[in-house]
């Protein structure tokens, strides 16, 4: 079905809700930047969807606010845009105002430079293991397939992985999992098909947080397990996971 | 003072003097690396942000989560944010919104990992902080909506909070797309004009 150019104009609205996709979305915007009066009635929506919004307001848990200002405390904040030709020319296609992907693995390299920034405080042999985790880390991070899950575990706190399949590798940090007893580990699988493979084993938490962990041998469609195991780890896993990620 | 052509046809309630001016000023000092600005910031927007991505996410677990990658990204990209565009208020809504759907659209491969994630969250208390001026907003809107045809109305929240796509939603109302299309963006300048949207 060809799509014709006063079609296009009466997406505004859905456009505005976040409603359109595939196709029609590319189709739209590529009209919308060409199109003065589209991108005006789009910013009125937008602004009228703003309402919306604040009618629903709800107090998120107390505890969110410590954690995003602690993020926020170590992590590097974006340039702005310094525009050399006409602004209308240089705004990305899909969205004026950030790539998702690229801000989702930011998000998560956040969370691995929170960890990273509570190991560096402690000594410098944990600062110079910490830069050269950094680096691995860096490189799951910039792979251009590197996918991020945050989830929570059954049993408290959050654990966030950065992974990779062309790399064969990921990266988790994990934030206010319980400690743990008489030398017991937390311990990291991939698992495919029923099957369960060793991935190694979560450094013990500082400040209740774990330091990034890079594991490789990652396939693609492997899920990632955390179960609780005996001191040392053990071949395969012995209790319920906590947590399975898929990827 | 002007008065509205037609008494009545606005509630009035414009936001209050100075609100929207604090928050992009807000955004311009957190864009230069100032924490107290972004605490002020957090605090002005973790309400809205999270409400928001509560009515479509639903789940309080994720919820969270998703408020988290979106009150981060204000303080990452704030230098962004170009009040030529758009009020900051709008700004950082558009960003929650669209992580909000960005989650909703690819749940249903995890739904496995949502029913858990379910059952482990406690639910926050709602409106305990509530203020008076979000109380105004909300009936400001309410009134707006209410002003909508049934099908205005139904189009336009479906899509907003519920976070379906325009085919999605024409099918839930056994309605045409074309016809769906037409509803949402009548609806919605309806809705500006009603609320005194200025852009």
């Amino acid at each position: 079905m060809k799509t014709g150019r006063h079609d296009l104009h009466g997406l505004t609205g859905a456009y505005a809700l976040d409603a359109l996709t595939g196709l029609e979305l590319d189709q739209f915007e590529h009209h919308l930047h060409g199109c003065p009066p589209c991108e005006n009635e789009v910013r009125g929506f937008r602004e009228t969807a703003t309402s919306l919004a604040v009618a629903v307001a709800a107090s998120p848990p107390p505890e969110l606010r410590e954690r995003v200002l602690t993020m926020a405390s170590v992590t590097r904040q974006l340039p702005p845009e310094v525009r050399e030709v006409p602004p209308a020319r240089l705004r990305p296609a899909r969205s004026p105002w950030l790539p998702r992907m690229a801000a989702a693995v930011a998000a998560a390299g956040v969370a691995a430079a929170v960890a990273l920034g509570v190991v560096q405080s402690s000594t410098q042999h944990r600062l110079d293991q910490a830069q050269a985790e950094n680096r691995s880390v860096a490189a799951v991070l910039a792979a251009p397939d590197a996918r991020l899950a945050v989830h929570r575990t059954t049993a408290g706190g959050v654990a966030t992985v950065v992974a990779s399949p062309s790399r064969h590798a990921m990266i988790i940090s994990t934030a206010g999992l319980p400690a743990l007893s008489g030398g017991k580990v937390y311990e990291l699988w991939f698992v495919s098909g029923g099957t369960a493979r060793r991935a190694g084993l979560l450094p013990a938490p500082a400040s209740g947080r774990t330091a990034p962990l890079l594991a490789s041998g990652l396939a693609a469609g492997d899920a990632v397990a955390l179960t609780v195991e005996p001191a040392g780890g053990t071949s395969q896993p012995t209790t319920k996971p906590i947590v399975v990620m898929a990827l | 003072m002007s008065t509205p052509d037609v008494p009545g046809s606005r509630p009035g309630l414009r936001p209050l003097p100075g609100r929207e001016e604090d928050l992009a000023e807000l955004l311009t000092l957190v864009a230069r690396g100032d924490k107290v600005a972004f605490e002020a910031a957090y605090d002005r927007l973790a309400r809205p942000v999270y409400g928001l991505i509560r009515k479509v996410v639903r789940d309080p677990a994720q919820s969270e989560e998703v408020a988290q990658e979106v009150l981060l990204e204000v303080w990452r990209s704030a230098s962004r944010f170009d009040a030529g565009r758009g009020s900051a208020m709008t700004w950082v809504m558009t960003i929650a919104h669209r992580r909000a759907i960005d989650r909703v659209r690819s749940a249903s491969a995890e739904t496995q990992r949502e029913h858990k994630a379910s059952t482990v969250a406690a639910v926050p208390p709602e409106g305990v902080a509530e203020t008076v001026e979000s109380r105004l907003d909300a009936e400001r809107v309410r009134r707006c909506l209410d002003s909508l045809t049934e099908l205005q109305r139904q189009s336009i929240t479906l899509a907003y909070y519920g976070g379906y796509t325009y085919p999605e939603v024409a099918s839930l109302l056994s309605t045409a797309l074309g016809t769906i299309k037409t509803r949402v963006r009548d609806g919605l300048i309806r809705m500006r004009d009603c609320m005194g949207v200025s852009w």
